[in-house]
């Protein structure tokens, strides 16, 4: 681990001049004017998941229909010359409100049906319309631009002629794996919490019971991680031995069952943290690694809720995580890998970095917030991502959200407010047919003060106001 | 503490559900969610009603093994069985 450093400043994540999506469109299909098609497939763990063994996780219908629609985020990512394809057009009052604010948005292509249970990829295959305007995309040298390459986006590819800006999805999914990402920091020597990288039922046996001996029976917490599994979900985080072995058995009863005992899975002893922190860098065609930012990542139970930025970091946390990009993008290149990635590290109680908890070879959601930081974002200023909970019983439109959030949202004028970055989360859950039950729904926004007191007290404001349109009897 | 008292779609899950197993249920939810639940029944929503995400389920599962001395069958689990209490009763009764 890196020795403790004093003199904490606040790193300004400073995109580079050029703009970030441009630097990206340039460093990966090779030009500057390529137009992009921008896909927003989130959590595309689950499509390099398939094939793969790992813990037994389930998540609900209603998480997964959120999932798919953030999709939106792509939007707000895109250039005036670009494309996006959605699941379904966003709120005619919410492009009207950013056009307001002075956003140059890009064209929306929609698929022709919508499937709350299906990521927007899977809508577009079944998109004959859809597919049309894709090809002719292609025909006009168009790139498409995934959240990250599964095989789903290889199909697309295939079937609309449209290349991808980035490398096929097994290359893709490899890099992914939070086996490559120990092995590679072990390969760089970089600093890593204590943990065994398991590919087969006997492996993960052996190691556990390493674990037990190293990490559980002395007090310290194991997290047991999906190789492929999304940030924060796929994990088990055990404090007890009888546990782990139980969790062991479930496992190995799953693998023989199906006879093949290879699994992807690691252990790793629980570190003791203070902050989370994202890391951004693009990987170019030509090899090249273009350092873009590094932000406070917020975390509820490992969970992601959001980013602070600037961050607080020592000068010398900054230059750490600075050469730790240049050393991953490099052996990324190598490896075949272009594209853009986001890498989890964190500083430790003794304010040690670890640089390299796990790699993400794909837009990070710290992606999706650049072109509106670049355009609003001031000198000085500080910034919250964040979701916000609702739980409503009818749908919400934009117009109504808005007359509630009204002087919180942002007045470009003084670059203080509340910019809505997803509002098709807010009823991607919602029912055919209502029926007085409340759902879940999120509402992603991106909040900007001058001080960090000021962006307290409009989150605060924010969260109260929303609170008040799903229960407006309160 | 949490109260919930719904109606769901699995109401077959909940006629037949039988009430040892959806007792074990309801102890290991209070022992993974950390709190006390009250009037929970066979048709009260997992997700939806209870907010339980993803990485909670595995140590349901866990906590279920031990309530009913069985073995749980990971690869037989599906998204359905986990709608409700019901539903997950369901399960575990076919698991047994």
């Amino acid at each position: 681990m890196s020795p403790p450093l004093a003199s904490p400043v606040r790193h300004a994540p400073a995109p580079p001049a050029a703009g970030f999506l441009d630097g990206a469109r340039r460093a990966l299909t090779g030009t500057a004017g390529t137009p992009l098609v921008l896909l927003g497939n989130f959590e595309v763990e689950d499509e390099w998941a398939k094939g793969e063994s790992g813990l037994p996780m389930l998540a609900g219908r209603n998480s997964a229909a959120i999932v798919n629609r953030m999709d939106e985020f792509a939007l707000l990512l895109a250039g005036p010359d670009d494309h996006v394809v959605l699941k379904s057009a966003p709120d005619a009052d919410y492009l009207d409100h950013l056009a307001s604010l002075g956003v140059e948005l890009p064209t929306v292509l929609v698929t022709d049906v919508q499937d709350p249970a299906h990521s927007v990829t899977v809508d577009a295959l079944r998109s004959p319309r859809l597919m049309a305007s894709l090809r002719e995309l292609a025909g006009r040298g168009a790139r498409l631009l995934p959240h990250g390459q599964s095989a789903l986006e290889d199909e697309l590819c295939e079937r609309t002629g449209l290349a991808s800006a980035l490398p096929p999805s097994p290359l893709v999914k490899s890099v992914n794996s939070k086996i490559y990402s120990r092995r590679l920091a072990t390969e760089l020597g970089l600093p890593l919490a204590r943990g065994w990288e398991c590919e087969t039922v006997g492996a993960f046996e052996e190691a556990a019971e390493e674990a037990v001996a190293l990490c559980v029976d002395q007090g310290r917490r194991v997290g047991v991680k999906d190789a492929y599994g999304v940030s924060g979900k796929g994990i088990a985080v055990i404090d007890d031995s009888r546990r782990l072995r139980q969790l062991v058995r479930m496992v190995a009863r799953g693998a023989a069952k199906r006879g093949d005992d290879r699994i992807a899975l690691v252990i790793e002893e629980w570190a003791d943290k203070t902050t989370d922190l994202n890391y951004h860098f693009t990987v170019g065609r030509d090899g090249s690694v273009r350092f873009d930012f590094v932000k406070e990542a917020l975390t509820q139970n490992g969970v992601h809720k959001g980013h602070r930025f600037p961050a607080q970091l020592d000068p010398g946390h900054i230059a750490a995580v600075q050469d730790a990009s240049a050393r991953i993008g490099a052996r990324l290149a190598a490896d075949g890998f272009h594209g853009v990635v986001g890498v989890d590290a964190m500083l430790t109680r003794d304010r040690g970095l670890l640089p390299l908890l796990e790699i993400n070879a794909r837009n990070n959601m710290s992606t999706y917030q650049t072109s509106l930081q670049e355009r609003f974002m001031r000198p000085g200023s500080t910034a919250l991502a964040r979701q916000y909970e609702l739980s409503p019983t009818a749908r919400v439109s934009f117009a109504r959200l808005r007359d509630r959030l009204g002087d919180l949202l942002l007045d470009p004028a003084t670059g203080r407010g509340l910019i809505i970055n997803n509002f098709a989360t807010v009823n991607a859950a919602a029912p055919a047919d209502p029926d007085g039950r409340p759902w879940t729904g999120r509402l992603y926004g991106l909040l900007l003060a001058g001080s960090t007191a000021e962006l307290d007290a409009l989150d605060r404001a924010v969260a109260e106001a929303v609170r008040k349109e799903t229960n407006p009897d309160d | 503490m949490t109260t919930v008292a719904h109606t769901s779609a699995t109401s077959a899950d909940a006629v037949s559900a039988d009430p040892q197993i959806v007792a074990a249920i309801v102890t290991a939810l209070c022992d993974v969610l950390g709190q006390e639940l009250t009037d929970i029944t066979a048709e009260t929503r997992l997700f939806d009603d209870l907010s339980l995400d993803s990485t909670a389920v595995l140590g349901l599962l866990m906590a279920l093994e031990d309530a009913l001395d069985m073995e749980v069958d990971p690869e037989s689990l599906q998204q359905h069985h986990l709608e409700s209490v019901g539903a997950l009763a369901g399960f575990i009764a076919e698991s047994r």
